[in-house]
């Protein structure tokens, strides 16, 4: 039990490590509705897998990325209407999920392979899915190292880098593709209706904590794997479904880091304001 | 690669916004050779920031061609020819949480010539120290460019698009937030700089006072259309 607990406990750091970091990112580079139509799209994706008796994580993979793919593609040659695109994409992978759901096999809602598709399930973290996500932390490294340069232009401004002729398109799609394979690899702990908790709570907390764009980076992925694994071992404990408690978790995480971030600003002006 | 000896060309330009009911610029026919120093000019809303923007492909025409160094501005091929300009913004300043650093902002000038995994020289080191100290913000480049002033992260965001030694440089209103001093100096060095490297600097200004002596071409618009200096005819 312990072993199990263990590798779920890993799974959930490592989520929730590349869930704080790619959310750094999209937040960033004001790709977040964006991200918010791709995290929509692996939930269809895995809930297409249930009609087809195909396993969840493969296929929300691959709609997923091929979503992330194609949505880049298109927004690199329109300038306006992207948001609208967005949620068109949002709803729509919403709809052919609950669809899809509907239409497989599985009866009743609180089966397992339907638990992993909707709320996420400590039962499903195995040796490969674990696998999966070391090797996809290792490619965003990798990919975050060789192109250092490029993206922290982009982070400074996207338009500049633009004109300068970084290549702002293919980086922009990389990035999407990321997003859509760390998204679907995470599915299996929180499930589709809350991954993107992990995407943007951790986040939204760093930069409350600092206003260095490094120092964010790294605050936001400890706070996501802090989030995936205190909620992971309080869902364990509690018996409550774990996807959700790992996005109450980033919540109270996201509220107290705010909380603090008021608290100090107040100190600050009281010290301020003395002769 | 081939690039062309003209650094813009636009012809029959049309370029619209998405919502409005009518063009940001029409009917708009410009070329401008290497080694020339362009003032455009006009009243607010004339059209200036939307054409330095389409000629370097940042916003595409609807109607008409835009080639930069001879290469449409619709192909992919673009970003190749924009590793030859510097561009300043107008729109350039940075809210006081911004921590990068002025020396680290100049830094970046160089990313897209950058492959994987390689870092900074020590020649473009060198050349960041002399294009701060020409611009006179050598003292300023470990502060954070947030806390900065406005004049002087123009100043610093001018230096970024000088270390790149570009062939064509695009400013867009960059006297704005500088004083009078600053003004003077700004000029000078690009002056300076389209005689040494025999480039070109298109600058977007509605203030004609600190350059309009040493335009080559002088370049007017008003309601998205050049009323004077058309086609450097």
């Amino acid at each position: 039990m312990l072993e199990f607990l263990g590798l779920a406990l890993l799974a959930a750091v490592l989520s929730g490590n590349l869930c704080g970091a790619i959310g750094f990112y999209v937040q960033r580079l004001r790709i977040t509705t964006l991200s918010f139509s791709v995290a929509h799209a692996a939930l269809a994706g895995a809930s297409i897998g249930l009609i087809l008796n195909f396993d969840p994580v493969y296929s929300a993979m691959i709609v997923a990325v091929a979503s992330a793919l194609i949505l880049g593609m298109i927004f690199a040659r329109i300038e306006y209407g992207r948001e609208l695109i967005s949620m068109a994409v949002f709803s729509a992978s919403s709809a052919v999920a609950i669809f899809a759901i509907y239409m497989s096999n599985v009866r009743v809602l609180a089966t397992a392979s339907i638990a992993v598709v909707l709320w996420g399930s400590l039962l499903a973290i195995t040796v490969e899915k674990l696998i999966l996500l070391l090797l996809t932390l290792f490619m965003f490294i990798l990919y975050i190292i060789a192109y250092r340069i490029q993206i922290d232009s982009m982070l400074y401004d996207v338009k500049m880098a633009e004109a300068e002729g970084v290549n702002v398109q293919m980086h922009m799609l990389i990035m999407l593709f990321f997003a859509g394979l760390i998204i679907s690899s995470s599915l299996r702990l929180t499930g589709g209706f809350l991954v993107f908790t992990l995407l943007y709570n951790p986040v939204a907390a760093s930069f409350q904590i600092s206003r260095k764009a490094h120092l964010q980076l790294l605050a936001s992925s400890i706070l996501g794997a802090a989030s995936a694994s205190f909620g992971l071992l309080v869902s364990y404990t509690l018996d409550w479904p774990v996807g959700a408690t790992i996005a109450i978790v980033s919540s109270i995480i996201l509220l107290s880091a705010y909380m603090m971030k008021v608290l100090v600003e107040a100190f600050r002006r009281r010290c301020l304001s003395r002769p | 690669m081939h690039f062309s000896k003209e650094v813009v060309k636009l012809r029959d330009v049309w370029v619209a916004y998405s919502g409005s009911d009518r063009p940001a610029m029409c009917n708009i026919n410009l070329t401008v050779p290497l080694g020339k120093l362009v003032l455009i000019t006009g009243p607010n809303g004339a059209g200036k920031t939307t054409l330095i923007e389409t000629c370097l492909g940042l916003l595409k025409p609807y109607r008409g061609s835009a080639y930069l160094f001879g290469v449409d501005t619709r192909s992919w091929r673009i970003r190749h020819a924009r590793r030859m300009c510097g561009f300043v913004p107008q729109d350039f300043m940075k809210p006081p949480f911004e921590a990068y650093t002025v020396r680290h902002v100049i830094r970046l000038g160089f990313a897209p010539y950058k492959s994987i995994f390689e870092s900074l020289t020590e020649d473009e080191d060198r050349r960041i120290r002399r294009v701060s100290e020409l611009l006179e913000i050598e003292d300023l480049l470990d502060r954070p460019i947030g806390t900065l002033s406005g004049g002087q992260q123009q100043r610093a965001v001018i230096a970024r698009a000088l270390v790149r030694k570009p062939r064509a440089l695009f400013l867009d209103e960059p006297f704005s937030s500088l004083d009078r001093e600053g003004r003077r100096l700004i000029s000078r060095v690009v002056r300076e700089y389209v005689r040494a490297e025999d480039a070109s600097v298109i600058i977007v200004s509605h203030d004609v006072n600190p350059i309009i002596d040493y335009a080559d071409i002088v370049v007017r618009m008003e309601n998205g259309r050049i009323v004077s200096g058309e086609g450097y005819a």
